[in-house]
Parts: structure tokens; sequence; C-alpha cells
């Protein structure tokens, strides 16, 4: 096979896997947003942050 | 370990300060949700949401990994669930499981073998504990090989229903 058959049948193969991410991008953006439009009304789980002397002392470790 | 030994050697070396750090975050935050905090043991555990999708184009699967604080207290035969983020900067409430009050618990065997509780016959929680894990954008980055084995022991002899 020519190298030029390669380098088409290459580029193809990109051309097919970025048109996947990208549709997968898309539908999950979509998806995200009727979820957001239709589920406003949930109020967000609480959360405690970590005291902030724990997290200085953890930096500093680090 | 020499030189050589850790150029060639292929298991990656645990850093125990960040770890001991990360595990006085884990008690910070527990002990700040839970009453009596100190009474339960800790070990870090995660849930893995596996989904299947199919969009036309693509179809595949996908997975949500949640991070969770596990504390056991053996006299009381209870689990408190709290979830967290892999970098502890802050938890959710805790979830009781009072082996009095669940309906049954078991370890699973396939496809891992994660500590299933079900509440009741509406959901189930499947925790899944290991030694370590490298990956610290997805989990809690602790070593805790004494809690694996201290919690298994628990579960399996005296919180686990069949």
């Amino acid at each position: 096979m020519p190298w030029g058959e390669i380098g088409a049948v290459l580029a193809v193969l990109v051309i097919v896997f970025v048109a996947g991410h990208a549709w997968f991008h898309i539908v999950e953006g979509a998806l995200g947003l009727l979820k957001r439009l239709f589920f406003r009304k949930k109020e967000p789980p609480a959360w405690h942050p970590l005291p902030p002397e724990q997290e200085e002392g953890g930096s500093r470790e680090e | 370990m020499g030189i050589f030994g850790k150029l060639f050697s292929k298991e990656p070396e645990i850093d125990m300060a960040k770890s001991d750090a990360n595990r006085g975050k884990m008690r910070t935050l527990f002990n700040q949700v839970v009453e009596n905090g100190d009474g339960y043991k800790l070990v870090f555990g995660f849930t893995e949401d596996v989904s299947r999708f199919n969009y036309g184009l693509v179809h595949g699967s996908k997975s949500k990994i949640g991070n969770l604080i596990v504390g056991w207290n053996e006299e009381n035969e209870t689990i408190v669930v709290v979830p967290t983020v892999p970098d502890l900067s802050g938890c959710g409430d805790p979830a009781y499981y009072r082996r009095s009050e669940i309906l049954k618990a078991y370890r699973n065997k396939y496809p891992t073998d994660a500590f299933i509780i079900y509440p009741d016959r509406k959901g189930y929680i499947g925790i899944n504990i290991y030694d370590w894990l490298e990956d610290e954008s997805l989990y809690v980055y602790v070593s805790q090989d004494q809690e694996v084995k201290e919690f298994t022991d628990f579960f399996m002899n005296r919180y686990k229903t069949k």
C-alpha cells in the first residue's frame, strides 16, 4: 500500500476519533443543561469545609 | 533500598508524610460531623458508579468515583459513611448504618470484592477499600494496610448478615 493511502486511512481514523469525542461532549453538555433546567430546585447537599488551621498544617507537611 | 533497587523497582514508594497528614485530615473531618467521632476507627473507601451510554455515533461506559471516610464502631456495630473529595477540603453529611437497622450486608465477590450494605430495599452502598491508591486526582492519598485488615475483620466477623 503506498504511503499516501496509509496516510489517508490514518487521517480518516483521526477524523472519526475527533468527531466521536466532539459528539460525546456535545451530547453530555446538552444532557447536563437539561438536567440543570429541570432539577434546578433541588437543594445542594450540605458541605462542611476542613477547618483552616488543619488545611495549613496539611500543606506545610507536604 | 540501593540506587539500583530504586532505579529498577516497579513498585512506587508511598509518601508517608503525605499519607499521615491526610489521615489527620480524615479524622478532623469525621469528628466535625459525627458525634463521638473518636469512638470510631477510620478507613478510606470509595464508591464506583458505572453507567453505560449510547449516543448514536459513540457508545461506551463511564464511571463516577465517590470518595468516602468510613468509620466503624465495634461496640455499637455501626458503620458511618461520610462523603468527601480527594484533597479532603471538606465533607458531606454522615450516613449511619447500624447493624440492627439495616436489611443486609455482605462482601461481594464479583466483579469487585466491595463491602455491600443494604439499608433498606430501595438502595444499597458498595464500599471499595484498598491498602493504597496512587492516583491522587481520584482518590485520597493514604496508606492504610492495618486499617483495611481491621475493617475487613470487623465486617466479616461482626457486621455482615449472611
